[in-house]
């Protein structure tokens, strides 16, 4: 049963990941999971001292975990549904003795936990390092999407001889164009520590080193549901042994509430059947597990204080905007951005170009997994507006099409010295045939027709940059200046204000005539 | 690769002559009459009626397709724009074409194209897939992998040597040719000769390694098209290829079996950038003609003319 339940959670998280795509509808809320993440939630609005609606969402997990305790973990958490799924691949046959240092391990959650809303409150948004939703999603969307295309497309090109022998011609022409992406690599090395650390015990990181589980867990005793040992009991103490969050200690008549995540595996296991799950609405269950020191209390803040530091008293922070770093359309100033974004992925996996590519050192440590566009290899696309859609925590916003194309998030820039028609007199006009704005037009200088940006038609898309020819570096680059960045407002009146159009007006192409396939 | 030096034409010239025979054996002299038959069919009109105007005019479409045959359709779907941009070849252009040739016996239709945007949005906007999805036979497709495209020599290339060229045309099909007219800013006007580029892998170097135009004429000597629609029901007279731009409504169809002449009295059909062209003004039409490939001067071309 719980098994049961698990798998479709997670298969449920697999279809909204899916999702997550160009053809999201508006209604569909394809980062359901991360929304009612309230440990994403609350850091993010601790962060970035706003209010952010979506954040909301969590407000379900919350009043559920109030009335129910600690069952998400059990049932409805996707990472250990994958945790317990390759538990039971890996090691099961792996005899598991109980961690000397489990008790003082269990409480390393909760210094985590506090470290995480420490260096929230100096403004340094961390916990999605180890966020289990964040962290998974980000594994799905880096590793195992990118993965799966290569199979599928592996798989076709291995088959295609068949499809083509019947002539089957939609297969045989079909190929999935494959994303790619930066940090794959070390995605999945913590993805597979998450896993491997269970090889030293069952759970180990949702007992140990969760931080949801933490935060849930200070709540769940409050839950209705506890566990009750009745008189049947013979001390076998086979339920202390099984239980996998390791929740029952040397009495087993007695529960650490906090930790457990009423899996019901002990009820299932007792050889005598003493134990039963009952509703309960008498007192509070035990808080055994929950014993932070002072001192390792005062650790854990000065810790997150530090870290907090470590990551915004940088030169990144103040060289913001003036490194080569453009960040999608609609994506919030860039303090508030580096302080609401969670590093879940879902904008670049959902990006239909696969420009949206996460940033490795380019901000520094605060901007680790934070989403750039890397235009060199795919533009913006301006039919567009998916990342918006799906970031949970709206540090990019969900705007409409028209609102997305007047969010500028650069100019393009000519480098004359490289380009094939200001350098070499070639007759290259690739930018020009492929901007959607007809931002770049050609004017005779000495003689020649030559490319020139009219700024403020660009905003920044970037297909230019992309099928620029040159070899290296493009001949015509985006960079961020005049970019548009709102915390609130229209996007449309901003750029209004600044008299930008992104609008077709083929006016300058008169210029052509001069020196065209014209003779 | 095998490389089979000029293998479209070799087989075309056999094939050709082949049928020339065997039809003056049989005593049939209506293939003989055909040829002379209409240079130009330019149909004024609604794009699905004017086009199989202009197919009845030119003799059918049985007298290019024949029973079991596989037939390649290029459109110019390479940009995600809807049709109304005239960046792309009009949906109910591709369907009539692409029916007459089912209605012919064709095997299968493909119609495809080397996209320039993101294959799965150009499908969508431009319409053409939508369009032709309730057509048994026929399929849609946009190629972006190079694992689809195969490289051929060009024995009569001055630029070019050897090309990449989507597989599918190399294999005995027959290729109608279903550009969309407009301007273009590097070529001036792209029709249909222009459009074959969109049957090649590497576009980028023909502006950046090669002279464009040469380039295309080279092209134009390994892809023969069997037939060349030019859907001017609308065209883009500014901002080419990609637009947005100037959108004039010509509402003409202009089909015929030579590329150059075709293409050619596609020039002078509306004013490009406000200017008025013949077909020799244009550079890449101008040496396909050099090259032999067809006529240029509109003046002494038959043309039949109708609206329907």
């Amino acid at each position: 049963m719980r098994k049961t339940i698990q798998a479709l959670s997670l298969l449920l998280f697999t279809a909204f990941f899916a999702l997550a795509s160009y053809r999201l509808p508006d209604w569909l809320p394809a980062d359901l999971y991360l929304r009612l993440d309230p440990l994403l939630g609350l850091n993010a609005l601790l962060a970035s001292r706003e209010m952010i609606g979506r954040v909301l969402w969590s407000l379900i997990l919350i009043g559920a975990t109030l009335a129910a305790g600690r069952f998400f973990c059990a049932y409805i958490c996707p990472l250990g549904a994958a945790i317990d799924g390759f538990d039971f691949l890996l090691f099961r046959k792996v005899r598991r003795a109980v961690l000397r240092t489990d008790s003082t391990l269990r409480r390393g959650k909760y210094a985590l936990l506090i470290v995480f809303f420490a260096a929230a409150a100096t403004g340094a948004a961390l916990v999605y390092f180890m966020d289990p939703i964040a962290l998974l999603t980000r594994f799905y969307a880096f590793f195992l999407y990118p993965l799966l295309l290569t199979i599928i497309n592996l798989l076709l090109d291995i088959l295609r001889p068949l499809f083509q022998g019947w002539g089957w011609v939609g297969l045989s022409h079909l190929h999935y164009p494959q994303p790619v992406y930066y940090m794959a690599a070390v995605t999945l090395l913590i993805f597979g520590a998450v896993i491997g650390l269970n090889r030293l015990a069952p759970r180990f990181w949702c007992r140990y080193l969760c931080p949801l589980g933490a935060l849930l867990s200070l709540i769940s005793p409050l839950g209705v549901f506890r566990r009750r040992v009745s008189a049947e009991c013979n001390r076998c103490m086979v339920c202390q042994k099984g239980c996998p969050m390791g929740a029952i200690g040397e009495d087993p008549l007695k529960t650490g509430s906090a930790d457990c995540i009423q899996c019901r595996e002990c009820a299932r296991i007792c050889p005598q059947k003493a134990i039963s799950f009952p509703v309960s609405f008498s007192g509070v269950g035990e808080y055994s597990g929950l014993d932070l020191s002072r001192r390792g209390f005062v650790y854990s803040v000065g810790g997150g204080l530090t870290l907090g530091f470590l990551s915004l008293r940088t030169p990144f922070a103040s060289l913001q905007g003036r490194r080569q770093l453009i960040r999608p359309p609609g994506a919030l100033p860039e303090t508030a951005f580096l302080r609401t974004c969670i590093r879940c992925g879902e904008c670049m996996k959902s990006c239909v170009t696969n420009t949206l590519q996460p940033s490795l050192w380019e901000s520094g440590f605060a901007g680790l997994w934070t989403p750039k566009l890397e235009l060199r290899m795919a533009a913006c696309e301006p039919n567009c507006n998916v990342c918006g859609k799906v970031c949970p925590t709206q540090a990019i916003r969900s705007l409409s099409l028209e609102e997305k194309t007047h969010a500028k998030i650069g100019t393009a820039v000519l480098r004359k010295e490289s380009c094939l028609v200001w350098a070499q007199n070639k007759l290259c006009l690739i930018c020009d045939e492929i901007c959607p704005y007809n931002a770049i037009v050609f004017r005779p200088v000495e003689g020649y027709r030559r490319p020139v940006v009219i700024a403020s038609r660009c905003n920044g898309c970037g297909y230019c940059e992309q099928r620029c020819p040159v070899q290296g570096p493009s001949a015509i680059v985006v960079a961020p200046d005049g970019e548009i960045r709102l915390a609130e407002g229209s996007y449309i009146r901003e750029a209004r204000t600044l008299q930008l159009e992104f609008k077709p007006d083929p006016g300058d192409d008169k210029y052509l005539l001069e020196e065209s396939g014209f003779k | 690769m095998s490389g089979d030096s000029g293998v479209i034409s070799r087989r075309q010239f056999i094939i050709t002559t082949a049928a020339g025979v065997a039809t003056c054996v049989a005593g049939y002299p209506s293939f003989l009459h055909a040829a002379e038959e209409v240079d130009l069919a330019v149909i004024s009109g609604e794009p699905a009626t004017a086009t199989r105007k202009a197919l009845e005019v030119l003799g059918g479409i049985a007298r290019f397709v024949k029973k079991g045959q596989r037939v390649i359709i290029k459109p110019n779907m390479s940009f995600a724009r809807t049709p109304d941009f005239a960046a792309t070849t009009h949906p109910q252009v591709v369907v009539a074409v692409a029916r007459a040739c089912i209605d012919a016996g064709a095997k299968e239709v493909l119609v495809l194209d080397h996209t320039l945007q993101r294959a799965e949005l150009c499908l969508e906007r431009a319409g053409i897939r939508d369009a032709c999805r309730n057509i048994p036979g026929v399929h849609v497709l946009a190629l972006q992998d190079r694992k689809f495209f195969r490289e051929i020599r060009i024995p009569q290339g001055k630029v070019l040597e050897r090309v990449e060229v989507v597989m599918d045309i190399l294999d005995n099909a027959v290729l109608i040719n279903v550009p969309v007219a407009k301007s273009h800013s590097t070529t001036g006007v792209s029709l249909g000769l222009k459009g074959l580029m969109g049957l090649i892998w590497d576009r980028e170097s023909f502006h950046s390694q090669f002279n464009i135009n040469q380039a295309i004429a080279d092209l134009a000597t390994v892809i023969k098209p069997q037939l060349t629609i030019i859907d001017a029901t609308r065209a883009m007279v500014t901002g080419g290829p990609g637009g947005p731009g100037d959108v004039r409504k010509p509402n003409l169809i202009i089909a015929g079996v030579d590329p150059v002449a075709v293409d050619s009295y596609g020039v002078g059909i509306v004013p490009w950038y406000g200017q008025n062209f013949k077909g020799r003004q244009v550079e890449h039409l101008l040496a396909a003609y050099q090259r032999g490939l067809g006529k240029i001067d509109v003046e002494k071309l038959n043309i039949y003319k109708g609206t329907v």
